[in-house]
């Protein structure tokens, strides 16, 4: 069984390592600008391995670059949330009175459905991956707050606390070299399961059609593609829906599978148990 | 008429880090009504002693020997046949009834449903007798009680419970498995009071680090140690005139007889001291002790004893 | 006591969302209005002065702030959640017209997939570390990083285009009249496999890791092994004693989940054109249709809430622990 988990977490590896190389090197990568404009509809070739789209653009540039946009919000929404979620968390169970305040926050914000309240709001902003990205904000941090809270709570007991107030250690240097090192591994999973309910949230929105047009991830690729009218004739779903789907999948299923591997790895007994976030 | 005789039995687990040999070759053997106390300090293997009579322990295990109970080699029966003898003809009470009690099942339901099952009575009839197990380990009020859910007793009641579990379908033995643990001393001397009462009728394997709750329960007392038995004596014996130096150390760390500690700590199952495995720490070991592993030898008339400077 | 507080709790969170209904249109930037006005803005639906009228009075914004909020509110409570811009009807008419659509395919689909995950979450548990349990939890992970509406386009793909044996959309075959009620089932059963088939694929994954960690954790405990020392068999511990306690945080979940199917059907309700609420509420979103979009907004929201509370309620009662705090 160790086994398994050692072979999820390094196959799972190897596909995010490969997804971020594709964006980083995207212009080298991609063999045309996205936006420019060859004929449309064009099945693939020699010249388009993936076809042209309704508008002629590149359907196989459209993609390398969309992993630019699709990484990038889940990297930085999950990035941020982990900040903002872990220093909240931190906070709110290290100090019980602003800590009360804060839970009951995140409790409230937590049971307002999200998918519903974010589909709303997007539809009444203009769509841009900005945009978008502050939408997650909003929501990204709280489970996280909730979660690394409980494990402070459960940390502050311990003797070593104690010890340490004793010889004047302050509370901060307490949060910062006692504290918060136990409580990374968690940070590490939760960052995670943002990430991948990024991925899919943002693939979502754009498929209702709320994405960001001009700078297309995959979901906006695939939302297009579902728009198109004859998209289920002549196969063309296979050179433009088929590609950008599956490179949601993959990289999801890299992130989910690194996060299982390190989830057992760092606590078979973990309270945040691998379960998938509802949409 | 002897109830249970052990012979060479062993219980290995195999782990990342090497074999741990919990149960390395004992001997052993119970009679009819007979109390026998098996002692031996948190991890020496005594629990996993007795999960190996009840084939309790994972496949992953292996197990060597022959426990022959009632004339059966219990190693050689089929999973099915086992099962048929747990709880009916041996029961096992288990360690910590907090934890070892359904937090979702009634009281009642949890006696009753091995009597359901090993006594084939229906489910009415089997609550009627569990209520009067709760009855026997002297709970009050038993068939109100028998409804409620096991967090509504207490530490000393729970226990009584498990008692009442265990003696169920009237087996033949009972192997207790630290029965006083964690209980106050007053409810610790009415558990032993129930538990004298207990077996008058059927056999006992007790399991325990207590040396007073022994003495008061036992008829004989078996000294576990690093996996092995190291000394084996009637109850008398073992506290008049002890023979092992572990055994003398276990006694001489009790309050009364000055507290004193025995030096060194227990070795690791997996990586054993060559020669005697308590020379380590013994007082009086000699070049022998390092080099030869002594074997459980009759001193006198069952007193056996594994040293050579007995 | 419990039930109060969570009762005074909940309400709260209602009051909350109504009141971001409220705020959200005139809080946005620019006048929500000159959006849809503005000649430049890429609408398909064409703003009338007539329709312009209207937005402005169910909006009341030339009235003052406080009394366009009081207004808001007491139209909730008569029921008045404005009128539809796309479908000229009142939006919760059009809501509720919707509404048996999508319990019929949540409903289904939630009784399916819970029995299912339950099912193989104790399987895996059961059978830990051998293949069983690998090979579906290997499985169950690759399955659920497939967004819901690619297993939805797959689906149509496979079952539709190439081998035509279902329906492409709707519930109902369009203009269909049917010589007795047996045809008229079968015929929504029909269009129901698909929309009910991918609704379960993309939500299996939850339950079954849910079971699977919680009788994990079940299996080590104790009382399992006290239960095989009384020598009851393996099948009979599973059902009494494992499952009964592994159960508990299932219900929790389940009725959240059971609020959260909502928004997953708007995907697969989308891929297949079933005319239910997650539709219309992309219908709403494609035509910029305010009232109709925060009418459903409300309405789904308030059914999670509610799914929450009575999950709450039901945990309640079914462990014995919670009570005698």
């Amino acid at each position: 069984m160790i086994e398994v988990r050692k072979i999820l977490g390094s196959i799972g590896l190897g596909i995010l390592t490969i997804f971020v190389i594709v964006a980083i090197f995207a212009p080298h990568i991609a063999p045309y600008n996205p936006h420019q404009i060859y004929r449309p509809m064009e099945h693939p070739s020699s010249s388009h391995l993936l076809g042209t789209n309704d508008l002629g653009n590149d359907i196989l540039s459209e993609i390398v670059y969309g992993t630019r946009v699709s990484l990038f919000i889940a990297f930085i929404v999950s990035a941020i949330s982990m900040l903002v979620g872990t220093s909240l968390g931190l906070i709110a169970g290290y100090f019980d009175k602003v800590g009360f305040l804060i839970m009951r926050v995140v409790d409230v914000v937590l049971t307002i459905p999200r998918l519903p309240l974010i589909i709303v709001i997007a539809s009444f902003m203009r769509p841009s991956t900005w945009n978008l990205i502050a939408l997650f904000l909003i929501f990204g941090w709280l489970m996280t707050a909730r979660i690394i809270r409980s494990e402070v709570l459960t940390l502050r007991r311990r003797y070593y606390i104690d010890a340490t107030k004793m010889i004047g250690g302050s509370d901060f240097y307490i949060l910062w070299r006692h504290i918060l090192p136990n409580v990374v591994p968690l940070v590490v999973v939760q960052f995670i399961m943002e990430a991948i309910h990024v991925i899919l949230a943002e693939s979502g929105l754009c498929f209702l059609g709320l994405g960001d047009p001009v700078a297309r991830s995959w979901g906006m690729v695939f939302h297009y593609a579902f728009e198109c009218p004859t998209i289920y004739v002549s196969d063309v779903w296979m050179w433009w829906m088929l590609p950008p789907g599956l490179c949601i999948v993959f990289t999801v299923l890299g992130l989910t599978f690194v996060g299982y591997a390190l989830e057992e790895t760092f606590n078979p007994k973990l309270k945040s148990s691998f379960r998938r976030m509802e949409l | 008429m002897t109830l249970l005789r052990i012979s060479d039995l062993r219980t290995y687990f195999p782990t990342p880090d090497g074999i741990v040999r919990a149960v390395d070759t004992i001997d052993l053997s119970i009679r009819e009504r007979e109390t026998l106390g098996l002692i031996g300090e948190t991890g020496c293997g005594k629990t996993v002693l007795g999960l190996t009579l009840m084939r309790l322990l994972q496949s992953s295990t292996k197990t060597e020997g022959t426990i022959i109970y009632k004339g059966t080699n219990l190693l050689k029966i089929s999973e099915a046949e086992m099962r048929m003898i747990r709880g009916e003809e041996i029961a096992m009470i288990l360690q910590n009834p907090t934890t070892s009690l359904n937090p979702v099942m009634r009281v009642g339901e949890q006696i009753a449903e091995a009597i359901q099952l090993h006594q084939g009575l229906s489910k009415r009839d089997s609550k009627e007798k569990a209520i009067e197990m709760l009855d026997a380990v002297r709970i009050p009020s038993p068939s109100q009680r028998a409804n409620e859910y096991p967090h509504e007793f207490s530490g000393g009641m729970k226990q009584r419970v498990m008692i009442a579990m265990g003696l169920a379908c009237n087996p033949s033995l009972i192997i207790a498995d630290e029965p006083t643990k964690g209980l106050d001393v007053t409810i610790k001397s009415q558990i032993v009071k129930l538990l004298k009462e207990v077996t008058k009728e059927r056999a006992m394997l007790i399991i325990t680090h207590d040396l007073g709750v022994a003495r008061a329960l036992c008829d004989r007392i078996a000294l576990m140690y690093a996996g092995e038995l190291v000394e084996y004596a009637t109850t008398r014996k073992i506290f008049e005139a002890p023979l092992h130096p572990y055994t003398r150390g276990f006694l001489g760390s009790l309050p009364r007889n000055g507290l004193v500690p025995i030096p060194g700590m227990s070795p690791s199952l997996i990586n054993l001291p060559l020669g005697c495995r308590f020379h380590p720490r013994c007082a009086n070991a000699k070049a022998i002790c390092r080099k030869k592993h002594p074997g459980m030898v009759e001193i006198e008339d069952g007193h056996f004893v594994r040293c050579f400077h007995a | 006591m419990h039930q109060i507080s969570k009762l005074a709790y909940y309400f709260v969170i209602v009051l909350i969302i109504l009141s971001i209904n409220f705020f959200l249109p005139r809080v946005m930037p620019g006048d929500a209005l000159s959006y849809l006005t503005d000649p430049g803005a890429d609408m398909p639906v064409r703003m009338t002065e007539e329709k312009g009228e209207i937005l402005l009075a169910y909006y009341g914004l030339d009235k003052p702030l406080s009394e366009q909020y009081i207004n808001y509110m007491v139209g909730i409570i008569r029921g008045d959640l404005g009128l539809s811009i796309y479908y000229n009807d009142p939006v919760l008419e059009v809501i509720l017209s919707r509404m048996k659509w999508t319990l019929l395919l949540v409903g289904t689909s939630t009784a399916i997939y819970i029995t299912l995950g339950i099912l193989l979450g104790a399987t895996s548990a059961w059978a830990r570390g051998r293949k069983k349990d690998m090979a579906l939890l290997i499985s169950i992970l690759s399955i659920s990083s497939f967004p819901s509406f690619f297993i939805g386009i797959l689906m149509v793909i496979f079952f539709v285009v190439k081998l035509g044996i279902f329906p492409l959309s709707g519930a109902q075959t369009a203009f269909a009249t049917y010589s007795n009620p047996l045809e008229e089932i079968f015929d929504i059963l029909h269009h129901l496999v698909l929309p009910a088939a991918t609704l379960i694929i993309s939500h299996i994954g939850g339950t079954y890791f849910l079971m699977r960690n919680s009788m994990l954790g079940v299996l080590g405990e104790d009382y399992i092994m006290t239960a095989r020392a009384k020598g009851l068999s393996e099948r009979y511990i599973l059902h009494k004693h494992a499952i009964k306690n592994a159960l508990l945080p299932i219900v929790t979940m389940t009725a959240m989940t059971a609020g959260f199917m909502v928004t997953g059907t708007i995907f697969v309700e989308m891929v297949y054109a079933y005319p239910g609420i997650g539709n219309l509420l992309y219908n709403a979103v494609s035509y910029n249709d305010y009232p109709l979009l925060q009418g459903i907004f409300l309405f789904i929201t308030i059914t999670i809430v509610g799914a929450n509370f009575i999950a709450d309620m039901i945990y309640i009662r079914l462990d014995p622990r919670v009570n005698h705090e």
